[in-house]
This record gives structure tokens, sequence and C-alpha cells, in this order.
């Protein structure tokens, strides 16, 4: 063959091929969004694949590999779901409002200075492996969890114990001083220090989870390798790899076994939101659970119906070190609170996917009468930066906003940053870090100003409040105020609950008026489920007990359950001497 | 051998401790006894001299202690239940890259110049060209989440294996019928060919039985450097599969700053790809006994 | 200009234009990077970091023909911009690379002996370490910065970069050329560069064309895995992997970066190849 031919033979091929490539690109994109908008037919109003799984099979994606499987240790919502599956309180929650329910427990009284709770447990409550499960074991493992050795992240949950504090600060060495006791086998008795009206949901928090005594003794600290961890839960641990998946199958030892209705739940550690959003599409997974969807994308499956969405107990902010200049000038920190449009944050840089907030609390509590809202005002905003010595932002130091690497974060300090030029006319740069980093520079207050959260743990004021007072290791800021520390430890002692109630928003209002943070949302928290499965319920605090879930193979096309409106907060009970 | 692990080692062990920030950080304080409790477990309150013998002690029984983020695991229980996994990823790419990319490559060399060795070398050159983090994602785009018929993610069923596999050795598949091509071209010349062919013998045995063998070579020169390549390229497969194997572990616990894990899978893999090079220049010397071993 | 040069660089020119296709991809090349490279000046291209909240993503259309991101950034801006980051990185990381490694092989080899074992052992030494896990500790362990990138990039390349000019300049060494050099009093360091480098040049020249697209496809790499160029520059990669997040949704963000990427390195591996075949068409067996 002549070099021309040659040439032109090869030419005709790349070409072909490159076309070919090219095409198979374009007919993958064409597809691709097609298949996104919902169309008529009924499987099209959901996103994704929905045939059920074969049987009663649960599928979800947990989040990230457990760090912890002790309860009295860990934290986080991966260690906890797990932590919920294995082991059973002496309370539960019901899945739509979250409301203590019976669980070890079927009964408690109250006493009338509300410091006593007496809790009946079931008779013949046993652990996975036979063994008695009696009163003596909620008393050996709370003192567990307050025991300094066992270093656990959350013995302050159970601070409202009496002497449950000095005994893990290490002031007082006897445990046996700490307020629980068992007088027989199955009472379980609590004395508190002060009334405290949380004090139901702090038994049905996973610190407050019983671990077997009989297996730690034995195995030391690899009684939690997932191997060996048993419970008294409804459901038991079967298989589980790192960072591959945990699969569970019911306990036939839980006294509620007849009402487990799955066979089998499988959970994931998938880190990745796009991963665990594919696989959700796929089908693999049945629920993809707040958090773990793409916030930029909510408002394109918002008209999907398997997708939920509604408040969460939780509030993005921006915090201030009041040690350094200029932020120790109390007009200062007014001013900039003044000029921040949370409104356009919320709608524009977040799609209209979470709600603008101008409050320290978040919404939901009962009985509560918030103090009023920080609001955008730029007008009052110019005039406390004058008031502060800075009128027109003359003189004004650059200052730096930090926040832990992400989209969002980013794209909001990018908008305050306009923000605070525009109204104003301040000098602002952005510095972002990662995790590990952005945690050790706030902890040890190495920034000006720096984007914060923090999720509720029980559904009180306190639990948003507390953390500002003088010196605690959540404050981060250097502020303090002896008004503030006074209501609040007033508060806690404060049987009256509207009294209390109304000191804590006096508490709040101080805060919201000199204090060191800048409120931005309210979190929400969104998530999606196949229409076949039943049983899981958007709730304020994201948690989702899985007892009673089950899979609907009746076929019927019925609304996501998840769609169905939640229970307004009024619901949620004040236990207090009530079964 | 052993000093470049050992290079290897110190400098990993030292960059990890000048990192900033700690394992024991969350949005929430930790108090103070857990976090003395924590150090103390780790060894991580004595004095760096110390803690670094006891590193290199404890390395060569291949024991790196537990795991800073996930404590109730020891770093040698996760390579162990991770490296297979890995390995199978990249034992199928390396597979189905030869199993493919070889006849493909005889195949073009046998039939030089023609529409078949144009098209192979096109599409071959495209291979190399597109990279594995661009093509994963437009597979799972068509086949996972458009059609539905293969699962996006994961190592579970056998269905999982495909995609996963499908992207790793799409470039490998490349380079190699491109250099069994480029060998059996420079081998069909060679005078003993001819004279093979002039013997009368029939073309598959001359190509099977005479040019395969040298014409093999490149490949096999290729192939150490190629499951070096498998190996760093499992890692972005892994991250975009969601596998668990060695190569997630390791990106993760690099931004987890979980030291003793990281350091046992640099060490692990390190150790690893120097075995396999050691491999690879004995099969060399086997195929082509002009070579020395050094 | 020294004794074969004349013919050797004739030839390969000549048997590099009858490869239409190989001059097609340089021109491609050129037409590429130019484009990149004077991004800022080319009349209509959009700013690629203005964002625009409202907007939000679009498809390709009318007025966004590559649509826009998540930011309401144009994404033809996005992608021209990335190319210039793409292809700077890819040219200053072999640049690096270049300059270190040519320097250290010739000088390896013309020193020669026991200084020439001693070089190559710590060039065998560094290739044998698992380069892909030290950068991704450096990386994460130091700010990543754009500095430590091409350090990182470069780092690797070179060593074969040493190695190809070590063995040319073995080679060379005992000609006539370097002996009259010497004669005429040249010192060593002149002739090692005055002379003999620039015999060097053809496989230098083809390792470099080769050597482009695979730091870019590194970057590109490392940017994929968040650890190479930092937002609000965007690469390639950078691109590639933001839309790949949202793959499910837009997957046309992932594709024209992805695409850009592909074509580009193609056309470089196509030169590269074509410039192989134009200075030693008998050398086809030296893997990419």
């Amino acid at each position: 063959m002549n070099a021309p031919d040659k040439n032109r033979a090869q030419r005709f091929w790349l070409i072909a091929v490159l076309i070919a490539f090219e095409l198979g690109l374009v007919v993958v994109a064409c597809v691709g969004r097609r298949a996104n908008t919902p169309g008529p037919a009924s499987a099209k109003d959901y996103f994704g694949n929905v045939a059920p799984p074969r049987g009663q099979v649960f599928t979800f994606n947990n989040g990230a590999e457990p760090e912890h499987l002790d309860p009295a240790v860990m934290s986080g919502q991966p260690d906890g779901r797990v932590a919920r599956l294995v082991f059973e309180g002496l309370v539960s929650s019901d899945p739509k409002t979250l409301a203590a329910t019976p669980g070890q427990a079927y009964r408690w009284d109250l006493s009338d200075d509300r410091k006593t709770y007496t809790f009946h447990l079931r008779p013949g409550l046993q652990w996975a492996d036979g063994q008695a499960l009696t009163a003596q074991d909620f008393v050996w493992s709370w003192r567990r969890v307050l025991s300094p050795a066992t270093g656990s992240r959350y013995a302050n949950f159970l601070y409202p114990i009496k002497n449950a504090e000095a005994f893990n600060r290490g002031e007082l060495a006897d445990s046996s001083q700490v307020g629980v006791a068992a007088p027989d086998d199955s009472t379980f008795v609590v004395t508190l220090e002060n009334p405290t009206a949380y004090f139901l949901e702090i038994a049905a928090f996973y610190t407050a989870l019983p671990t077997p005594r009989h297996l730690v003794e034995k195995l030391g600290s690899n009684w939690e390798s997932a191997h060996n961890l048993m419970g008294n839960g409804p459901f038991r641990i079967v298989e589980w790899r790192q960072k591959d998946r945990f699969v569970f199958v019911p306990n036939d030892r839980y006294w509620d076994r007849a009402n487990v209705r799955l066979t089998k739940i499988v959970a994931l550690p998938i880190e990745e939101v796009s991963t665990s959003t594919n696989l959700y599409k796929a089908g693999v997974l049945d629920w993809n659970p707040s958090g773990y969807v793409p916030k930029q994308v909510i408002p394109f499956i918002q008209k999907f119906k398997d997708f939920s969405g509604g408040p969460f107990h939780a509030v993005y902010f921006y915090s201030m070190v009041v040690t350094r200049k200029p932020f120790d000038n109390v007009w200062v920190r007014r001013a900039l609170n003044y000029a921040i449009d949370r409104e356009a944050i919320a709608k524009y840089v977040l799609k209209g996917t979470v709600r603008a907030w101008g409050n320290i609390t978040p919404a939901g509590y009962t009985g509560y009468d918030a103090p009023a809202p920080l609001r955008y005002d730029p007008v009052q905003a110019r005039e406390c930066l004058a008031k502060a010595g800075y009128p027109g932002g003359k003189g004004f130091p650059k200052i730096e906003i930090l926040f832990n690497t992400s989209e969002d974060n980013r794209r909001i300090a990018e908008a305050v940053q306009a923000m605070w030029k525009r109204e104003l006319n301040l000098s602002v740069t952005l510095t972002n870090q990662e995790w590990a980093s952005f945690q050790a520079a706030t902890t040890a207050r190495q920034y000006d100003v720096a984007r914060r959260s923090w999720i509720g743990d029980y559904m009180d004021p306190n639990t948003f409040l507390d953390m500002w007072q003088t010196g605690n290791g959540n404050n981060r800021t250097g502020w303090g105020d002896p008004r503030y520390d006074a209501l609040l430890r007033g508060a806690t002692r404060e049987p009256d609950t509207a009294r209390r109630l109304a000191m804590l928003s006096q508490a709040e209002a101080i805060l919201l008026a000199d204090g060191p943070e800048i409120p931005i949302y309210h979190y929400t928290e969104s998530s999606l489920i196949k229409p076949y499965v039943r049983g899981i319920y958007s709730t304020m605090l994201d948690v989702h007990p899985l007892t009673h879930v089950w899979i609907d193979h009746g076929g019927k096309d019925g609304d996501a359950v998840a769609a169905a409106p939640r229970a307004a907060p009024e619901a949620a009970p004040q236990a207090e001497g009530r079964p | 051998m052993i000093p470049t692990l050992w290079v290897i080692a110190t400098l990993t062990f030292f960059l990890m401790r000048a990192a900033p920030g700690g394992p024991f950080q969350s949005e929430r304080e930790i108090p103070a006894a857990a976090k003395e409790q924590l150090l103390r477990q780790y060894g991580l309150d004595k004095p760096l001299a110390e803690q670094y013998v006891r590193f290199l002690v404890n390395a060569v029984r291949l024991d790196f202690g537990p795991s800073y983020k996930y404590p109730t695991q020891q770093v040698r229980d996760i390579i162990l239940t991770s490296f297979p996994v890995s390995l199978e990823l990249g034992l199928w790419a390396l597979l189905f890259s030869l199993a493919l990319g070889v006849p493909i490559g005889v195949l073009a060399a046998s039939r030089q110049n023609t529409g078949f060795d144009y098209g192979a070398m096109a599409s071959t050159l495209l291979g190399v060209s597109v990279p594995n983090f661009v093509l994963g994602p437009l597979l799972v785009l068509l086949f996972s989440l458009t059609l539905y018929w293969l699962p996006p993610a994961l190592w579970i069923t056998p269905a999982d294996r495909i995609l996963p596999v499908l992207t790793l050795s799409a470039i490998y598949l490349a380079y190699i019928a491109r250099l069994t091509r480029g060998g059996m071209l420079e081998t069909l010349k060679q005078d003993y060919i001819r004279t093979a062919r002039a013997k009368g013998l029939p073309e598959s045995r001359v190509i099977f039985g005479h040019a395969f063998k040298l014409g093999i070579l490149p490949v096999v020169s290729y192939l150490g450097p190629a499951v070096a390549r498998i190996v760093m390229g499992s890692i972005v497969i892994e991250q975009i599969f969601a596998i668990p194997g060695l190569g997630r572990h390791l990106v993760s616990a690099a931004f987890n700053r979980d030291y003793t894990l990281v350091l046992g899978i640099v060490i692990f893999y390190a150790g690893f790809l120097m075995v396999l090079n050691l491999l690879v220049d004995v099969a060399y010397a086997w195929l082509d006994p002009r070579v020395e071993l050094a | 200009m020294s004794a074969r040069g004349g013919s050797l660089w004739s030839d390969a020119w000549r048997r590099l234009k009858k490869n239409r296709m190989a001059v097609a991809s340089g021109w491609a090349l050129v037409a590429i990077a130019a484009l990149c490279m004077l991004a800022p000046w080319v009349p209509g291209l959009r700013d690629p970091n203005a964002t625009d909240f409202q907007l939000g993503v679009t498809g390709p259309a009318w007025q966004h023909w590559m649509g826009t991101d998540l930011l309401g950034r144009d994404m033809l801006a996005r992608v021209i911009y990335g190319g210039r980051i793409s292809i700077l990185v890819g040219i200053v990381g072999t640049f690096v690379s270049l300059v270190i490694g040519v320097s250290y092989g010739a000088i390896s080899a013309y020193a020669g002996g026991k200084v020439d074992e001693a070089m190559m052992r710590g060039v065998d030494v560094l290739y044998s370490l698992p380069y892909i896990f030290l950068v991704i500790l450096l990386l994460t362990v130091f700010t990543k910065s754009l500095l430590l990138l091409f350090i990182a990039l470069g780092a690797v390349q070179w060593l074969t970069m040493a190695r190809i000019v070590r063995g040319q300049v073995l080679s060379l060494k005992h000609q006539n050329f370097v002996e009259a050099a010497r004669a005429l009093g040249a010192g060593d360091l002149r002739i090692i560069f005055g002379h003999i480098v620039p015999n060097t040049l053809g496989p230098v020249i083809v390792y470099t064309t080769l050597t482009i697209p695979a730091i870019i496809l590194q970057e590109a790499f490392l940017s994929f895995l968040g650890l190479g160029v930092q937002p609000p520059d965007a690469s390639w990669g950078v691109l590639v992997a933001e839309g790949a997040q949202m793959l499910a949704f837009f997957p046309w963000l992932t594709l024209f970066p992805g695409v850009a990427l592909a074509l580009t390195l193609f056309a470089f591996n196509f030169l590269g190849d074509g410039l192989r075949d134009a200075l030693d068409p008998q050398d086809r067996k030296v893997a990419a």
C-alpha cells in the first residue's frame, strides 16, 4: 500500500473512532438528563428504581464506619444507629414523635418533688446470650459511663443525676454516691440533682444504653469489636467487614421479638454523598438518610414523592473571638449581625433548602417563648458601627472568616463577605481548613470569625444555651457574662417549668444582644426513602428507631410514608408522672 | 529492598507526626480525662524518639497497633481484610486487560495496515487518553443510573465487579494491545520468522509457536509498572465505586490523620510492590534467556 | 551545530510532515493551548468565577454553550480557564522535570564510573518509592499549595528523563566531536551542555511530548481526590470531580471537562507517537 493510501485509511479510522466516542457521550448525557425529570407514569414520580427488595430486607446508608460500638464511649450518628439496633434502654422513642415509649422499663413514676424517677423493668429480660438482665445492669452501666477511666464523650449527659458530675470530674471517688440504685432486680431508681424536664430524653439517648457487665469484664475493650458485641436490643450483628457493611438479624431473646418484622438489615458506611445517592437511585439502598442527599440538588428532587424533608434540630452560625480586636467591642458584634441578610442566604445561596434564622435556639420547644430574633437592618448596622468608633468602616481592621472545607460553607462565607463589604465597607478575607485542622483552630481560638454549627441532643433550650457559659469547652470564643451564667445556673435548679423557660429566654436575650455569635440558618433534614418502606418518619432530632420498620410488598403505589405530616412538637410530652 | 522500605517508613512516620491537628478533634469538646486516656493508649505521651524505635520494632512484625480513628480495630486486621479486595480488583483488571489486549495486539500485528489494525490502534489511543475517573462516572451514568442494569458501587455481588473492573482495566488494555502489536511487529521482521515461513509452516504456528514468545516480551517488562499503576489506579476506582479496599482506607486515613493506619498501609504497599517487581524480573529472565538477572 | 545535526533533523521533519494526523494533532494542540492561554483576551468569554446564584444549574443552551454549574458560573468559560491551569501545570511540571532530569542524567553519564553508579542508584531507589502515597501524604499534611503540587508532579517524571538522557550521553561521550572540543580546551560543563546535550534532543523531545500529558493526567487525578489545585482555581480535574458529585442529575458538568481533558491528552499522545516514529522509525517497542 503506498503512503498516501495508508495515511488516508489511518485518518478514516481515527476520525471514525473519535466520532463514535463523541456520539456515545452525547447519547449518555441526553439519556441521563431525560431520565431525571419525573414523567406522568407512577414510577417516574419517584427518584430512581422502585422495585422492592425480596423479602423483609432493609438496606440503608449509615454514612461512615462507626468509631466505637460501646454505647458508653461513642459519639456520632453512625455509631448511635448501630447502638440503637443492638441495645435498648429504659425508654424507647416513638418513630413519629420521638416521645418516650416503654423500652426495657414498662412503666415509670416521678416523685412529687420531681427529682426521683422510679423505673419498673419488665419481667424476664435477657441479654442476647441468655444471661438475665436486671436493674443492677443499669446501675453498673451508668456508673461506668460516669467513671473517668472510661473516657466517655457524653458523660455530661448524665450530669443531672445526683453527684454524677462530681464523680465524673474525679472530685468524688465513691461511685455508690451517685444517684442510681437498684432496690431489687426489676426496679431502677434515679435521683436527680434538680428537676430536669428533659430527663426521659436523656434516658433514651444512646449513652444511657445498658452494657453487659459479664462481657465487658471478661473481654475488656475487645468487647466492642463487632465480632463480640452483644446487647439486649431488637437486633444482633451477624456479619461485619470494615468499611464494607454491617448485617443485622433479629435478636430472638428480645422481649418484643414478635413485633420485629424485618428479617435482615444491611447498614453501609458510605461517606460520599454522590455515591450514596447513586446507590439509592439504582435501587440498592432503600433509605438515604439526611445528610447524604446533596444539598444542591434538593430543589430538583423536592418534586419526587420519595423525598422527605422537615426542620432539623440544629442551627448554623458564625462565632467571633471576643478577646481579639475589634470583636471585643459589643457594637461591632451588633453591627456585623445587623448587616447580614439571612433571608437572601437561605433563598439564594442555599436555594430555599434551609430556613433563615435569627435565634440561637431552634424552633419547636413547647412553652418556650424565644426572644425576638436578630434581623437584617443595614441602617442599624451602620449606626452600630459608627458607635463602635468606625464610622463608614474607616479604620476597621481586615478580618478573616474561617470555615471547614465545603462548597456550601464557602458560598455562605462569600455571601457574608459581600454583605459586610456592601453594607459596612469592610474588608474581609476567607480561609478554609479541612476538618481536623479546623477543629484544632477553633478550640484554640485561632480565628476571627468562624463557621460553627450546633446540633441539639434533646428537645430543650438548655442544650443550645449551656455551651455559652464562661469557660465551656464548646464556647470557643472567650465570651462570658456573669448574668448569663447566673441565669443558666438558676434555671437548672428551678422546679417550675414556666419560670425555668422564662429564665432561659432571658439568657438567650442576653446572648442575642451581647453575645459572640451570628446565627444564620436553621437546619432542615432531607432524606430519600423508597415508597415501599414503612415506619420511618421525618423527625426533628433525625433519630429513627428501626425496630418496627417493614417492607410493604402490597404493590399499592401509596404515599411515601415520610411525606405524612410530622406531628407538631406540642405532641412531645413532658412525661412527668405519666407511664 | 530493605533500605528503601526503611526510607519509606521513616519518611511517613515523621510526615504524619508533623501534621497539624490530631486524630481526636470533634465539634464537641472531649473531656480531658478521655483525651489523656487515649494518648496513653496509643503511646503518644512518650518522647518522639522512643515512639519511633517502638514503631520500627513493631513494624517488622507487621504490628502497627490499633487504628486511631477506629480504636477497636487493629491496623493489621484492617490491612489483611481489605487487601484481598484490592487484590481481587487488580487481578481481574489485569486478567481482563491481558485476555483482551494481547489477542487484539496479535491480531492487529498479523493484519498490519488493514482496517482492523487502524481501528484497534485508534481505539487504544483513545483508551489511553480517557482518564479512569472520567470513564468510571460515565459508565455508571449509563449502565447504572439510566438502564438500571448494573449496580453503581460496592463490592458484594458478582455483578458489582463488572463496572469497576472495566473502568480500571481500560487504560491497561489499551497499552497492552499497543505493546503487543509493537513487539509482534518487531519479532515478525526477524530472519528466523522468514525461515519458518519459508519452511511452509502455517501462519498460526509461526505466530504462536515462534514469534509470540519473544514478541510478548515488551508486555512482560511492562507488567511490573502495570501492576504498580493498577494498584495506584485502584485508589481512584475504590473511591468512585465505594469498594472497601486498601486504597480507600489509605485516602480516608490520610484525611483523618489516622497515623497508624497510614503507616501500616504505606509500608505494606511498598513491600508488596517490591515483591511484585522481583517476580516480574524473574518472569522476564525466564522468557528471554538473553537477559541476566541483576 | 554538531556533526550529526543536519541530516537527522531534516529526515525526521520530513517523516513527521508525512504523518498528517500527527501534524493535525500538533495544530490542534496549538489551537487549544492558544485558546486557553489567551482566555482573558478572548472576546465574549465570560468570567469563569462570576456566580449567579439565582440562575443555578442550566443545561447547554444558546446563552451558555456548555451550560452553567451550581453557582451559575458559565461552564464554557470554566472549561477554557480550566484548560489554562491544566496545561500550565503540565508545561511547568514538565519543564521542572526536564531541567532536573537532563542535567542529572547528562552529568551522571559524563562523569562515569563510581559517580555514575552512585547517581543511578539514587534514581533506582527513588523510582521504587510508591510516589503516589508520598504525594497523598505530603499534600494532606501540608497546606495544599500550587508550588508543592509542581514539586510533587515533577519529582517522579524527571527520573525517567534522567535515565533516557544518560543512555544517550553514554553512547555519545566517546564520539569524535567531543574529543575535538576537549582538545580545543573546552571545559567539562561546556562540553556537556554545549555539545552533548543538543545531540540528545531527539528522545528528549519525544519524551517531553509524552510527559506533558502524563503530568496533566496526574494533576487531574490528584484534583479528583481533592488534593490538587484548590478552588476557586479550577483545573479540568477539579471540574470533573465537581461534576461527578452531581452525576446523577447534571451529567454535562462532568462530560464537558472530561471530554476536553481526554481530547487534549489524545492529541498529545498522538503527536508524541508521531514524533517517535519520525525520529526513530525502528523504535516502536519503547513503552509510553
